[in-house]
């Protein structure tokens, strides 16, 4: 065989990576969100101009630029969220869908690593999740700039959080469908965004948090503070300082970590089909 | 050195054992084939050779190495008794994506992927989605992945599964080829005709334990039918 044939594991990634996203394009649900985000599309057009006239609260005129500001947050942030889930749907079977019909032994029976194939098809559910995604937040950010001036700064911070998000929610998802059934790794992805991102808002209203709840707040991964700290400058707010100005290396880290997860989790599977 | 070694390797899935201190070995341009009724562990065999599975005890050695390392399956062709064919693909676009798994590149890759169809029989239908395809067409397509680039090991389940007599035959010319130019050779089957035809050695596996393994006359005794050897030592 010689010079012709390569051991390169980005080559075999590549190759898997293309066929995934093919395999995720094809699927019925693509059709649906397809629809989703059309309807979603529609929606944000009338929530961005939404804010037009007068408000008082307690008495008191409210700067219309702060209401705007505090719509953008709460719209944007909604569409990250509703991204992650996305992805964490997308991704809740289609690992486990290709060790049942048979597809995975056959590739696995190639000089193609475990990690290599986890990697691809965890591209290829986020692909789909991140382009509709990409496609509302950039839209949303668009409306909201041109109609209200916000900035667009942290519109990128925002959905740099909401990549890394979907990132980590789609490879836990992915690890969980190892051991669980679809309907249930999905229930687990809804539960887990909810429970996270509730957690993180009533932290930041001031709730007080103890047990697990705190435990989350402070160390687990940070889906929803994530968004709202790189969205502050929207509402007044400034963000912290790093590498990615607005982009917890919290959330990094735990992007980071639910991916080796995926990888170790899927390198120990015994494939029977 | 051995192509495939399984070394004392028990396989347990829960309290049941699916392999017992089974010792498989498959010396370099020699053919195995694998017998034994219906959960005698035969596919578990293969699945270990090809790193899918782990042994709960003792060793698995592919061309030498740990078959979970990717390098060790470089060079080895499989056909699994379900094959999973992408009805949405070509016959063409799968035995590529087959040829660039295995790491071929380029002109050589399309060459190779025109050169396997035409000896598998399937150029004429490279065009046609797999969805449309007969069970024998599809296992046509199975094999033309497994012997995409010549391998140097070809792991076969049921290979004649499916296949007509004409098919039947071609598959026995294609296992007999690779034979030739030095490629090793592990076939599980129940068809036991093909199997005396095609190996020269057997490994007969019976709930787990093998139950007799050796050359072909040494397992099958003289004037006897594989057939009725097979019998012999599964029923004791």
């Amino acid at each position: 065989m010689g010079a012709r044939v390569t051991r390169s594991a980005f080559y075999a990634y590549r190759t898997l990576a293309v066929e995934a996203i093919l395999d995720a394009v094809r699927r019925r649900i693509v059709m649906a969100i397809a629809v989703v985000t059309l309807l979603a599309l529609w929606l944000v057009r009338g929530c961005a101009a939404c804010t037009g006239g007068s408000y008082r609260v307690d008495g008191q005129l409210v700067d219309p630029g702060r209401i705007a500001g505090f719509t953008g947050v709460a719209l944007y942030a909604l569409l990250a969220l509703w991204t992650m889930t996305l992805a964490g749907l997308l991704a809740s079977d289609h690992l486990s869908q290709s060790l049942h019909d048979g597809s995975a032994p056959l590739t696995l029976a190639r000089p193609v690593g475990r990690g290599t194939y986890a990697l691809a098809r965890l591209s290829g559910s986020l692909a789909v999740a991140l382009v509709a995604g990409g496609v509302l937040l950039t839209a949303t950010a668009g409306l909201l700039h041109a109609r209200h001036a916000l900035p667009l700064g942290p519109a990128f911070a925002g959905a740099a959080v909401c990549a890394w998000g979907a990132l980590l929610v789609a490879a836990l998802a992915m690890s969980a469908s190892l051991v669980l059934p679809r309907l249930a790794t999905f229930l687990c992805v809804l539960g887990f965004v909810g429970f996270v991102t509730g957690v993180n808002l009533a932290a930041r209203a001031g709730a007080p948090l103890s047990g697990v709840s705190g435990l989350v707040d402070r160390f687990g991964p940070p889906l929803g503070s994530a968004l709202l700290e790189a969205l502050g400058p929207w509402i007044g707010r400034t963000p912290s300082h790093g590498p990615v100005p607005g982009l917890s290396p919290r959330l990094v880290l735990w992007a980071v970590a639910s991916v080796i997860l995926l990888v170790a989790a899927f390198r120990r599977v015994e494939i029977r089909s | 050195m051995l192509a495939l070694e399984l070394d004392a390797v028990t396989k347990r899935y829960g309290s049941r054992r699916a392999l017992d201190a089974v010792c498989v070995s498959l010396p370099r341009g020699s053919a195995l084939g694998l017998l034994g009724p219906n959960g005698a562990g035969k596919s578990t065999v293969l699945r270990l050779a090809l790193g899918l599975a782990r042994p709960s005890a003792g060793h698995v050695r592919l061309r030498g190495l740990d078959p979970g390392d990717p390098v060790a399956r470089t060079g080895v062709g499989y056909l699994p008794e379900r094959l999973a064919l992408p009805g949405r693909m070509s016959v063409r676009a799968f035995v590529r994506l087959h040829g660039r798994l295995a790491g071929w590149r380029g002109l050589e890759l399309t060459r190779q992927v025109e050169a396997v169809c035409e000896r598998t029989g399937i150029a004429d239908r490279a065009d046609d989605r797999m969805a449309g395809l007969s069970k024998g067409l599809a296992q046509r397509v199975g094999f033309a992945q497994a012997l995409f680039g010549d391998p140097e090991l070809l792991l076969l389940d049921e290979p004649t599964s499916g296949l007509d007599p004409l098919g039947v035959r071609d598959a026995r010319e294609w296992i007999r080829a690779a034979r030739s130019r030095g490629c090793s050779v592990l076939v599980s089957s129940h068809v036991l005709s093909e199997v005396e035809r095609t190996c020269d050695r057997v490994v007969i596996l019976d709930r787990g334990r093998i139950a007799a393994s050796g050359r072909l006359e040494d397992v099958v005794r003289r004037g006897e039918r594989l057939e009725d050897a097979f019998v012999r030592w599964v029923r004791g």
